[in-house]
């Protein structure tokens, strides 16, 4: 008895040593947006805006809406590595504001998120979850790697008009989906076309080794075959594990008049640029492109004042420093209501803002009950709608295929932040889905 | 096939990534001959504390102290894993001591990704002041880290090799090694032992850790799972020799990187630790009895 005693002892001792010290870390670490970031410059204006900005989200400032509620639906992925949790976050913080502030002809919206890990069972039984027991009208916010692959058809049999931040070819190349961003494809589209506008002799393209690597390449190869610049097209399997093989290999592909373009997330695209520079290879090739994901402060931060106007970003979205009502009302709106959104200033946020802001529009036009009939016939009827936040005019329009957006920034970072580079620019009509597009379109 | 200028840099990136695979795989090693446990959340171990380091750094602490920390953290958490579950398990196989260990790596991941989230497109980056130093081999920079990385895995083999030969605690590590029992029946304080065992492993996690996040990347899933290619080392070693281990994971992190520039092998690179640490087990094992564990007959 006494000797299990004594072993007992040094056991809890541990165990309870053990369980403070998680504590502590779990105090001490801390993933909220202040983490590991500068502050940005309009933080502070959008502070002390909030109370004055964010009632311009309704049409009744300072009025809660009590109504029957109009619930909408949005499917992210959510898994360790790739979460997209934000843009729909970022969207309920645009709902909740727009609930504060009269809601829909006094209704409140109420919006629910469901995640994924990208397991086609259960992405098709979420959906089925919003429709048969949530009884959604309509579904926003949707940023899945395969949801649109998954769930086109069955959207497609609801008569269901998806705004959502496309990845799979199906965001686009489906009549039910209408996405807000470029996704990898178009996006590449634009980092290669600005490093081909600026005379390079040869294009490294590099992406991440999943699945639609062939979709995504072919607008890039497109565009370089057009302009008579050859191109090398690269896959590397991520995570990246040897990010410094990785950047010598893109650096001795392209030469020293060419250029390395990446599609990679920010964690893996930050390794690989970092690898450059721990190598002295940031200089050996006349400029490095990033497809969008790179656009954000969290890169230009971790990237430090070497990478300065060296590496050019394609911009989906209107870069968050400027000061425009759009932004300032984005700002203040995240600030208020954006506890939940842990990226803070950037793309993502940026995406659930513009969706969240698309069917804010659509809904004040529905007359009569708030439908799936009546809903997605005004989410489908809206056009030329300026969110403030995109180059161009958004649409959703009868088509057999969207891409509303499909013209763009180039940003680069500036001591931290990153800043416009090249101001809205078409992606070109070599490539033949934008061709497509804009035929059907107009 | 490429040329031997092309391949030059290929070494130079190999040999550093080799060096600290060396490190975390005789790590592995002495603990294993120590305690017969597999050490599988090595990684983890390691990547939290890195991440723990760059939230200090970034709330403003000294770098030093951020280094210091996430070593600590390594040596605490493989200290007391090793103390609460090293003699509940000590008469199980190894597999199950290995599956075990797989638990503490799974809540650790967990825990990283709960607090330290990938969310919003955030990328976090360790540097450490030996990335701005260096030299040239060729048209490619050697900064002092890669040098460290290698210099490590050398240094911890010789000093290790050194501790298990000429030192009381290291000759009653090898005793255990080939019988726990007998050894405890000869009056080593095998929990002492066991202990040392467990804090040391931990230590390195924590250094190794710090390493691979500036060599690698500062993520939590690249640096747990990279704890697959030090394995592969240990086990060419037969997770029995420090020496060998070195060895196989500088030949590991060598042919990894030189098959880079080849077009036709570069995207299957990755395999390069399981394939290697097949063929050596296949013919080393030839002619050989293999034993059961009690669990596993």
């Amino acid at each position: 008895m006494r000797l299990y005693r004594r072993a007992l002892e040094p056991r809890a001792t541990v165990a309870l040593a053990a369980a403070i010290g998680l504590g502590v870390l779990a105090g001490c670490s801390s993933n909220t947006p202040s983490a590991g970031t500068s502050p940005s410059p309009t933080a502070a204006a959008s502070t002390g805006a909030a109370t004055v900005r964010t009632s311009q989200c309704g049409i009744k400032p300072g009025v809660k809406a009590t109504g029957t509620p109009i619930p909408l639906g949005g499917i992210v992925t959510n898994q360790p590595g790739t979460s997209f949790t934000d843009i729909a976050n970022m969207a309920n913080a645009y709902f909740t504001c727009v609930n504060d502030n009269g809601g829909i002809n006094g209704h409140p919206i109420k919006y629910y998120i469901e995640s994924e890990q990208t397991n086609p069972g259960q992405i098709g039984a979420e959906a089925k979850q919003l429709v048969q027991t949530d009884h959604v009208v309509g579904i926003v916010g949707n940023t899945s790697i395969i949801e649109c692959s998954i769930d086109h058809s069955y959207w497609q049999k609801l008569g269901f008009f998806v705004v959502d931040s496309g990845i799979a070819p199906e965001c686009w190349s489906t009549p039910n989906s209408a996405a807000v961003n470029m996704g990898p494809r178009y996006s590449s589209d634009g980092a290669v076309q600005y490093a081909l506008a600026q005379h390079v002799s040869k294009v490294v393209f590099d992406q991440s080794n999943v699945p639609g690597t062939g979709y995504i390449a072919a607008g890039p190869a497109a565009l370089a075959a057009a302009a008579h610049t050859p191109i090398v097209q690269l896959t590397e399997n991520v995570p990246i594990t040897d990010a410094n093989s990785v950047a010598i290999k893109e650096v001795d592909d392209a030469g020293p008049n060419g250029a390395v373009v990446l599609n990679f997330t920010p964690p893996e695209a930050l390794v690989i640029l970092q690898a450059a520079q721990k190598l002295g290879l940031e200089n050996r090739v006349k400029l490095w492109g990033c497809s969008t994901p790179c656009n954000t402060d969290f890169l230009a931060k971790a990237l430090g004042p070497k990478w300065n106007h060296k590496l050019f970003v394609n911009a989906e979205l209107t870069p968050a420093l400027t000061g425009s009502p759009a932004m300032n009302l984005y700002q203040a709106i995240l600030a208020q209501y954006g506890k939940a959104v842990s990226g803070g200033i950037g793309s993502f946020s940026q995406m659930g803002f513009v969706e969240a802001q698309i069917l804010v529009h659509a809904l004040h036009t529905v007359h009569g009950a708030y439908t799936v009939a009546s809903v997605n016939a005004a989410i489908k009827a809206v056009k030329n709608f300026n969110t403030g936040m995109l180059c161009q005019p958004w649409t959703y329009g009868n088509y057999p295929m969207h891409i509303p957006n499909n013209e763009d920034y180039t940003t680069t970072p500036d001591n931290g932040h990153m800043v416009l580079a090249q101001g809205c620019t078409q992606i070109s009509s070599v490539d033949p889905q934008i061709a497509a597009y804009r035929k059907v379109a107009g | 096939m490429p040329s031997w200028q092309d391949f030059q840099p290929f070494i130079v990136s190999g040999l550093a990534l080799g060096g600290v695979y060396a490190l975390s795989g005789v790590g592995t090693v002495v603990l294993y001959q120590a305690t017969g446990v597999l050490y599988l959340a090595f990684g983890a171990v390691g990547a939290m504390g890195a991440l723990i380091a760059w939230s200090l750094t970034n709330a403003g602490a000294p770098d030093w102290v951020a280094w210091l920390v996430c070593v600590a953290f390594g040596g605490v958490v493989t200290l007391g894993y090793g103390m609460l579950f090293g003699p509940p398990l000590a008469r199980r196989g190894p597999l199950v001591k290995a599956v075990a260990t797989l638990g503490l790596t799974l809540v650790l991941f967990g825990v990283m990704d709960l607090l330290w989230t990938a969310n919003g497109g955030q990328s976090r980056a360790i540097t450490l002041p030996t990335d701005n130093g260096g030299f040239m081999v060729g048209q490619v920079q050697v900064t002092w880290t890669q040098v460290i990385g290698l210099g490590a895995g050398v240094a911890l083999v010789v000093v290790t090799g050194a501790f298990l030969r000429y030192t009381k605690l290291g000759t009653a590590m090898r005793a255990m090694a080939n019988d726990r029992e007998i050894t405890a029946t000869l009056g080593v304080p095998v929990r002492r032992v066991e202990a040392a065992a467990w804090l040391g492993c931990g230590v390195i996690a924590g250094v190794a850790g710090l390493l691979l996040a500036d060599l690698v990347a500062l993520d939590a899933t690249t640096l747990t799972f990279l704890v697959i290619s030090s394995l592969a080392a240990a086990l060419i070693a037969r997770l029995r020799s420090v020496t060998l281990t070195f060895v196989a994971a500088i030949a590991i992190g060598l042919v990894h990187d030189l098959v880079t520039p080849i077009q036709s092998l570069s995207n299957y690179r990755d395999m390069t630790p399981f394939v290697l640490a097949a063929v050596a087990l296949l013919v080393l094992s030839r002619h050989r009895v293999i034993s059961l564990s009690p669990e596993e007959g």
